[in-house]
């Protein structure tokens, strides 16, 4: 127990020595969660159009005026489509509406009429959500018009046999990105670290030669390892911390409504799985800028099957069960029912059980891995 | 400046890259790893979202309305509820995103001409992913309106269904999607794949390289030799430079082969285009490695000096404009932005330096800058 506790002191240290390091550790679990939240937003924000109204009529400009923020932003109008075009090749705006000059006379003969929408396809999130709401948006302006051409009040839609959908938006009803983009990157944030601060703290040893002093020291390989793996969750539980109470609680409002005791206790379990791949990365490199780039290497695919990015259930069907060995997915699954859903173990007991299953299968084979070659 | 001396710490540096064969390997391997992984894996669609419902009408046209999910591909239904009770554990368990309740008077509510009210409820953790949900669900209502609205009127006034339909639906709303017609997100993704991989390949190579010889001691060598600053430097820095532009060319091999995207633009540009990116890059490496002490401190601070920007701040997932104030000033400080215009203009649009020059103007003083503050801050006597 002495030794546990004078090693892992000798990990502690050795990282507080470093003070840029340090520092940018606080960074990491502080301000660029604060970056994060306030300026990425996943929805359709201000997507730039131009338009050429050559109808200029009051339905035309009606049309425009739907086309308002938060979703759009008039850029402004151009004199042919060709000017919009080259705006667009420039990248200046997003989008051109191009209304036709018989817009209004057509509607009033009760004929149909078309507009154009081009959209810049090399967005394709936003360009796809752009269409979207403006397709909604058409096809309820035309409706309107519709229906008071055949004397129905458009306003009094109770009277029409039409659904009312009432959409319900749950555990973040203003679908606030400031709630779900600093979660995310913390996540993240745990992910990179949990795997390369033990790898890095085995293979300095390494690199330096420290390692055969603590191999002719009466130790045992696990209680070489051991230190450094709970040095550095204890690092990361204190960083997970920090960000809590200084950033997504007081900043963000984040409603942490479920416990936060199994919180840390998921945390521990997930930094605690991913130190067991950082252990296996070490007995695969002789130096750390071998470690920086294996880390890489084990940090993408497992970012990328999370589901954080891409959802699951769109990928294809071998992605998506490759996704169930994602231990982050199980994380991700767990820490946001906890922070936003309220979920309890009642729950998520499926999500902690599989992580501790991967984790635990992890962290044995990166013990094996270690002590058969500290043995040799 | 000795061109003899410049060469033969390259040729240095160079000898040792290539000696630590998994550090090597690795330097070509990630990349490619990660422009796989990425390009296969990483697809922004939104499709088979999983949903519930729970039905308390179980009349015909509920039964119509419903098939309406069952039967879109934007959705996969995981069943049917016998209560919104049974709803609440299934969105908090992430077993469904997405569930519509339909009351006991749908059916009667439409046949008398009244409205009816559905309601859908929707897990906002994800708020993109919840906002593209709503944007579907928002049609496939519009649409059943659209043609009970239609079929009303051909019923009262005893029109075909299809004029009904027309009056109906008196605009129409054409879209066209430019430069990437079928909007496949492999076509922009692959460009922007590019981006993201040299934004921080080329500074973790550089700067754990060079903080390595700081780290071990060798660098003493070099302070205690002839060797000049802007020598050792240049010297240092090539290698890390000639491995990124084998990277430019193997990433664009595998964006155009292996993920068929279309280049339209000139390929002497991109690579020119390129090589500049990633000078820029590993510049911010250099810069990385003059200030930190150990390895662990260069890979940490690396990566997150540049893939945050990399991910968030430069058009890769969120287009730059639709960014708040204080994220476009963010996306304004790195090269990244700059380059993501130049290669998705290369590869989608056909556009060439008379278009981009600003972006490549800048890109060249963000390098030149980033040189001069590396030699002013490397110095061969370090304070103690």
């Amino acid at each position: 127990m002495g030794r546990l506790r004078v090693l892992t002191a000798k990990e502690l240290l050795q990282l507080v020595r470093d003070p840029v390091l340090l520092a940018f550790m606080v960074y990491l679990f502080t301000f660029n969660l604060v970056l994060q939240g306030t300026s990425v937003s996943l929805q359709l924000t201000s997507a730039s159009f131009l338009v050429h109204d050559a109808d200029r009529s009051m339905a035309s400009r009606e049309l425009l005026y739907r086309l308002r923020p938060p979703y759009y932003r008039l850029e402004g109008e151009v004199a042919h489509p060709q000017m919009g075009l080259r705006a667009l090749d420039r990248g200046e705006a997003m989008l051109l509406l191009d209304i036709p000059p018989d817009f209004e006379e057509k509607l009033r003969r009760g004929e149909t009429t078309s507009v154009q929408l081009l959209i810049d396809g090399t967005h394709t999130v936003s360009g796809f959500l752009a269409a979207n709401y403006a397709a909604r948006i058409v096809g309820e302006y035309g409706q309107e018009i519709a229906m008071a051409r055949e004397g129905l009040p458009g306003q009094r839609v109770d009277s029409m046999p039409v659904i009312l959908d009432d959409q319900r938006v749950w555990f973040n009803p203003n679908q606030k990105d400031t709630w779900f983009m600093p979660i995310s990157e913390l996540l993240e944030a745990i992910t990179i670290l949990a795997i390369l601060l033990p790898a890095a703290a085995l293979v300095r040893e390494k690199e330096r030669g420290t390692i055969e002093q603590l191999l002719v020291a009466p130790l045992t390989a696990l209680q070489i390892m051991i230190p450094k793996v709970l040095g550095m969750t204890i690092v990361i539980l204190a960083g997970v911390t920090i960000s809590l109470f200084t950033v997504l609680i007081p900043v963000f409002d984040i409603p942490v409504r479920g416990s936060l005791p199994l919180f840390y206790g998921v945390t521990t379990l997930y930094v605690v799985a991913n130190a067991g791949l950082g252990l296996f990365a070490a007995t695969l490199a002789r130096n750390l800028a071998q470690i920086g780039l294996l880390t890489l290497l084990i940090v993408a695919p497992i970012i990328l099957l999370s589901g954080l990015w891409t959802p699951p259930e769109a990928m294809p069907a071998w992605l998506r069960t490759a996704t169930l060995f994602s231990p982050l997915r199980h994380y991700i699954d767990a820490s946001y029912g906890i922070l936003l859903k309220g979920a309890g173990l009642s729950l998520l007991w499926d999500s902690v059980l599989a992580l501790a299953a991967i984790g635990g299968a992890i962290l044995a084979f990166g013990i094996w891995r270690l002590q058969r070659q500290i043995k040799s | 400046m000795k061109l003899r001396r410049v060469s033969a710490v390259a040729r240095k540096e160079w000898q040792e890259i290539l000696r630590d064969r998994l550090f090597f390997t690795l330097a070509f391997v990630v990349p490619a790893m990660l422009m796989l992984l990425f390009g296969y894996g990483l697809s922004l669609d939104v499709e088979r979202v999983p949903f519930a419902i729970a039905d308390y009408d179980r009349s015909a046209t509920s039964r119509d309305y419903a098939y309406r999910f069952i039967d879109s591909r934007y959705f996969a239904l995981q069943g049917y509820a016998k209560d919104d009770r049974e709803l609440d554990p299934l969105l908090r368990d992430n077993k469904i995103r997405v569930a519509i309740v339909i009351p006991p008077d749908f059916e009667s509510n439409l046949l008398a001409g009244r409205a009816a009210r559905v309601q859908t409820l929707i897990d906002g953790t994800l708020p993109g992913r919840a906002a593209t949900t709503k944007g579907y669900v928002s049609a496939i209502n519009a649409a059943f309106n659209r043609e009970r609205f239609a079929a009303q009127l051909a019923r009262s006034r005893g029109l075909t269904l299809e004029t009904a339909r027309d009056l109906a639906e008196p605009i129409r709303l054409e879209v066209r999607y430019l430069y990437n017609q079928s909007l496949s997100s492999i076509h922009s993704l692959a460009p922007k794949l590019i981006m993201f991989i040299l934004m921080f390949t080329p500074p973790l190579l550089t700067a754990v390289g060079v903080v390595r010889e700081k780290e071990s001691g060798s660098i003493y060598n070099i302070y205690a030799s002839t060797v000049s600053r802007g020598e050792f430097l240049i010297g240092k820095l090539s290698p890390y430079v000639a491995i990124s532009m084998g990277n430019v060319a193997i990433l664009w091999l595998m964006a155009v082969m292996v993920f068929g995207a279309p280049f339209k633009g000139s390929l002497l540009f991109y690579l020119a285009a390129s090589t500049l990116f990633v000078a820029c890059t590993t510049a911010i490496g250099l810069l990385v490695s003059l200030i930190v002490k150990t390895q662990l401190a260069a890979t940490i601070v690396t990566v997150i000096l540049t893939m945050v920007p990399a991910i968030d701040f430069s058009g890769f997932l969120v287009p730059v404009e639709s960014l708040t104030a204080e994220g476009q000033i963010e996306a304004h400080l790195f090269p990244a932005m700059y380059y993501t215009d130049v290669v998705v203009g290369i590869f989608l649009k056909d556009i060439g330096p008379s278009t981009l020059w600003p972006n490549l103007l800048v890109l060249t003083v963000y390098t030149a800058g980033l040189f001069v503050a590396g030699y002013a801050l490397f110095r061969k006597r370090p304070r103690t």
